[in-house]
């Protein structure tokens, strides 16, 4: 059901000019891609830095708190660009995408990862005061640290499989594999 | 001076088979390459915004790049380490690529910077030295980073 809607949504998408428009350019697609990975230096490299903090391996002789502070703007200015450029990069091709398992990883380990943050960001509200400029952080934090490391890690390496065919819906593949990645009329046929 | 034999030779090495045996294995080693990028990326930008003083302003900037230059340097080592094992499974598509050519030039260059020019600076008291020429320093350092990241990013479209 969600995934017949999904694919009418792509295939409504997919009959934009824009989004025709963007696949087809030969340089904007391939600058809007560029402007996403290299966009990693600012917001993965702004949260390694705290995370290291966090992990209480690197920046040990900086307050937890300051790098927290003082990195979560240009962390998350590197977000917003990430979340846009990545939009205009489905925009580009919709139905592919959709259809893609390994995007559909991506999306449910960001989720993970946001939802990791928020948790992360409680537990330390609540205690920095006390650990504030003592290199190792107590354990659940640096529990919390190595899951956001993990999770982005992850969405990393989804990020880039989507590029590769390996599980395109055109092979022939189990049957949840065409459910996880959404293959719906190739579903229907099997019934 | 001309290094087709060293891309012949790496084409045929055990490396080179190994790489290309995994498309899984080598799609890992993407990843760790782009968090490796992510990294140097990050230390590049923060200290050189702490040297524009953009970026944490309230931590001595001596504090800041010692911290970051530790983190660069490990980073250096896992994009080259991920990026030969790369290059074996394609040598010879690389000795034609020109961008991959541009890729090491900047890549010569950045890393001559940062050893020859930027660290032996930066460990002089950063009061001492001109705002100008750490300004200069810092332009520069991120200018040719992201240039090295650009052509690589440009390798996979050229």
């Amino acid at each position: 059901m969600l995934n017949e809607w999904l694919l009418a949504l792509a295939r409504w998408l997919d009959t934009h000019e824009w989004s025709t428009g963007l696949h087809e350019s030969l340089y904007v697609y391939a600058w809007v891609e560029t402007t996403h990975v290299l966009t990693l230096m600012l917001f993965l490299g702004m949260l390694m830095a705290i995370d290291l903090r966090m992990l209480g391996v690197g920046f040990t002789n900086i307050p937890a708190s300051t790098m927290a502070a003082r990195l979560d703007k240009p962390m998350m200015i590197g977000f917003a660009v990430m979340l846009v450029t990545g939009f205009i990069l489905f925009y580009a091709i919709p139905v592919r995408t959709t259809q893609s398992v390994w995007f559909r990883i991506k999306v449910v380990l960001l989720i993970a990862a946001g939802v990791n943050a928020w948790l992360f960001r409680g537990k330390m509200r609540a205690s920095v005061g006390d650990w504030d400029t003592s290199p190792r952080p107590p354990k659940r934090i640096r529990v919390g640290a190595g899951l956001s490391l993990g999770l982005w890690a992850g969405v990393v390496l989804c990020g880039r499989a989507i590029a590769y065919d390996w599980f395109d819906c055109y092979r022939e593949m189990p049957r949840w594999i065409y459910w996880a990645a959404g293959c719906a009329d190739e579903l229907a046929a099997l019934e | 001076m001309d290094v087709l034999w060293f891309f012949e030779w790496l084409d045929a090495s055990y490396l080179a088979t190994l790489s290309k045996s995994s498309a899984g294995m080598f799609a890992v080693v993407q990843m760790v390459h782009l968090l490796a990028l992510a990294l140097l990326g990050g230390m590049v930008l923060l200290g050189d915004l702490r040297l524009l003083g953009v970026l944490l302003r309230d931590v001595a900037s001596e504090v800041v790049l010692a911290n970051t230059q530790k983190w660069f340097s490990i980073a250096l080592l896992g994009l080259v380490v991920s990026g030969v094992y790369m290059s074996a499974a394609v040598a010879m598509k690389l000795y034609y690529n020109e961008m991959f050519w541009a890729k090491m030039a900047a890549l010569v260059v950045g890393v001559v910077f940062v050893y020859a020019i930027r660290r032996p600076l930066l460990r002089h008291d950063h009061q001492s030295i001109s705002p100008w020429v750490l300004r200069c320093v810092a332009v520069a350092s991120m200018t040719v980073w992201i240039t090295v990241a650009a052509c690589g990013r440009w390798i996979g479209f050229s």
